[in-house]
């Protein structure tokens, strides 16, 4: 991981925004800086301009053919013009004139005759001794003579004030950028502090202690949205973790109840002898213990893999009727044992949609719950049929019933009513209802 | 018949070797992965009842290097795991059947010689015993030349019973093969003692000699009587 990806959050955006504020910044700058060297070039040009047009008008041509300036001729104010830079070479291109600001320098190598393009105009130079100029070219004429004229200016103040912006830009930006970054890195960091105190609270959260959430400052924000969703997951991990404590619980104490079996009937028929018949009895009664126990570590383990939404539902489509007549005919032979009579009917056109396995196996628990609670010669109507869109089988035997208080606990696993309860008449009644993913719901009369 | 079997658990092996061999077959057992593997590239068996669950070389694995080495004996697989993607591991590593523990052994044995049946003919089994005798196409059955009315269900369970007959077959068994409940979580014990017990009214109670056993904690068989 980079060095800045070490950073915490808020440091590396207080990073960010510095970095793209300095640029920002840097860019401006930079523009502002440009734009003046411009603007105070054009000014410089302007004036090079105006001066090379009053500087003609003093110009004069003595009988050697030198040239001179009539300075004499201007008044008070102009006579600052000496600083000026002045050349004026002839058409064959000897040194007419020379202002003796240049001293032994020169304003750049001789024009060539007529048309040379780097000798009109202006354009920036530099003199031996580091001055920066700035030049003009023009021809020009006396009294009939051709004569090129070079018109210089220093270029120094102009870049004095250039410099001296930049130089404040320099120091103020830092500036800026440091009083801005602390500041963002302030905000960021108070921002940001509600996360500190839920990592906080997020760490005293174990399996044990599940019942804590986190503390939600504004629950409109982003943090608050965070928490909460979060809070909720917490709850739902609350929730599996009880179901999952209620699991191991009911499990462990169904299966003592056979191991106890096993143990006892094994331990008592060691203290006593007997005959070949008698053990092979007490070993088939362990074996059926056994298989008690084989069938409740499956079922154990079907609930288990249904909790983690690991049993794959095979859909199929098919009547009702069908499956009840089919379960009705696996226990019928359990009701006719104890004279009870067992009835299917309803109507043979409802047809659903689900996993006809486990609905089957389903439906015969039910059926062998029905013959085992409903007395000697009682009576099972099964009726198949739809209401509003809903497929139901409704069961009803001549049980006891669920005393009420028991309902709703009806649809937990391993519930079983105390079986004392001893009642008599049109007990239970029990609607199967098969929506899609099968909900399971119940009525009682 | 060689069967060797590869099971960690010293009393389950001991037990499988002693139950396998009650039935005439010469049996060795490898306690480890290694050994079973060393066995089995050795030593030529007609059939592997193979752990799946084995300390340092599991039994997926010995499997498939079998296979790769082009052994094609049978394999039966024991899971301890009752999850599909197990079976799913085992049949493509090349088992030729897998049995979920905890089993009944009758159901092992039913599929060990079903393993080392496949591809020959089954050889006729008369459905006859004392003087009990069934007729697939008439689907009728007749007791010391007396007729005996069966309910489809019960002549079904009663000619599984007699294709096994002299072993026992467990509740389990009955529920797949004649009740076709692929679930074990169904609860038709109970519904299965019902029809034995009428079976066992109609063929055996006017007769002298008995058939149908009860084998307290395994489940039933016909046999006759010693």
């Amino acid at each position: 991981m980079s060095a800045f990806g070490r950073l915490s959050i808020r440091g590396r955006l207080t990073l960010l925004y510095v970095a793209l504020l300095s640029l920002v910044l840097v860019l401006y700058a930079g523009g502002a800086a440009a734009f003046l060297l411009r603007n105070l070039r054009e000014q410089l040009d302007h004036r090079l301009n105006e001066d090379v047009e009053t500087i003609e008008g003093l110009l004069a041509l003595d009988n050697n053919g030198h040239i001179h300036l009539m300075t004499e001729n201007l008044d008070e104010d102009a006579r600052d013009f000496q600083p000026h830079f002045l050349e004026a070479w002839s058409g064959t291109g000897s040194v007419l004139y020379r202002s003796p600001q240049l001293g032994e320098g020169d304003l750049g190598a001789p024009p060539t005759p007529a048309g040379n393009p780097g000798s009109i105009g202006q354009r920036s130079i530099r003199l031996a001794d580091g001055t920066r100029v700035r030049i003009v070219g023009r021809r020009h004429s006396i009294n009939g003579t051709p004569v090129r004229l070079r018109l210089g200016l220093s270029e120094e103040p102009l870049w004095r004030e250039f410099w001296e912006l930049v130089s404040a830009l320099a120091i103020g930006l830092p500036i800026a950028l440091l009083l801005i970054g602390s500041t963002g890195y302030v905000v960021a960091r108070r921002a940001l502090r509600p996360l500190d105190s839920m990592a906080k609270r997020a760490e005293k959260i174990t399996a044990e202690r599940l019942g804590e959430r986190l503390p939600i400052g504004n629950p409109n924000d982003e943090l608050g949205h965070l928490g909460r969703v979060f809070n909720e997951t917490l709850g739902r991990l609350e929730r599996s973790f009880d179901q999952l404590r209620r699991f191991t619980a009911d499990a462990s104490h169904e299966l003592r109840t056979p191991l106890t079996a096993i143990r006892s009937v094994g331990e008592v028929s060691l203290q006593r002898t007997g005959d070949a018949e008698y053990y092979r009895d007490i070993v088939g009664s362990m074996l059926e213990e056994a298989n008690r126990l084989t069938r409740l570590v499956d079922s154990l383990l079907t609930m288990s893999r249904a909790d983690a939404g690991r049993i794959q539902l095979q859909y199929s489509e098919f009547p009702l009727l069908d499956l009840a007549k089919e379960a009705a005919s696996v226990i019928e032979v359990l009701a006719e044992e104890k004279n009870q009579n067992m009835s299917v009917e309803g109507d043979h056109g409802v047809v659903v949609r689900g996993d006809r396995l486990i609905l089957r196996q389903a439906l015969i628990n039910l059926l062998d719950n029905a013959v085992k609670y409903s007395p000697e010669s009682g009576r099972i109507e099964i009726r198949v049929g739809s209401d509003v869109g809903e497929a139901f089988v409704d069961v009803r035997d001549s049980g006891p019933g669920i005393p009420a208080e028991h309902r709703s606990k009806v649809f937990e696993r391993f519930y079983r009513v105390d079986e004392s309860i001893q009642g008599g008449g049109w007990g239970r009644s029990w609607a199967v209802n098969f929506g899609v993913g099968g909900p399971c719901s119940w009525g009682a009369s | 018949m060689r069967i060797l079997v590869v099971e960690d658990e010293p009393k389950v092996g001991r037990a499988l070797r002693e139950g396998l061999q009650a039935e005439d077959y010469d049996v060795t057992l490898a306690p480890t992965g290694e050994e079973g593997f060393f066995l089995a590239s050795s030593q030529p068996f007609d059939l592997i009842v193979l752990d799946i669950l084995l300390p340092g070389r599991d039994g997926v694995e010995i499997l498939s290097t079998l296979r790769k080495r082009g052994m094609r004996i049978p394999v039966l697989m024991l899971t301890a795991k009752d999850a599909i993607e197990d079976r799913v591991a085992g049949l493509d590593a090349g088992a030729d059947d897998y049995l979920v523990k905890p089993f009944a052994f009758a159901e092992l044995s039913a599929r060990i010689r079903a393993l080392l049946r496949r591809g020959k003919p089954e050889s006729p089994v008369p459905l006859r015993i004392d003087t009990l005798e069934m007729d697939l196409v008439t689907r009728t059955v007749s007791r010391d030349g007396q007729r005996i009315d069966l309910t489809a269900r019960e002549f079904d369970l009663l000619e599984f019973l007699v294709r096994n007959k002299g072993r026992v077959v467990s509740r389990e068994m009955l529920a797949r093969e004649v009740w076709k409940e692929t679930s074990r979580a169904t609860p038709i014990d109970n519904v299965i003692d019902v029809h034995v017990a009428r079976l066992r009214r109609k063929v055996d109670d006017q007769s002298r000699r008995k058939l149908v056993h009860t084998v307290r904690g395994v489940g039933f068989t016909v046999r006759e009587e010693e």
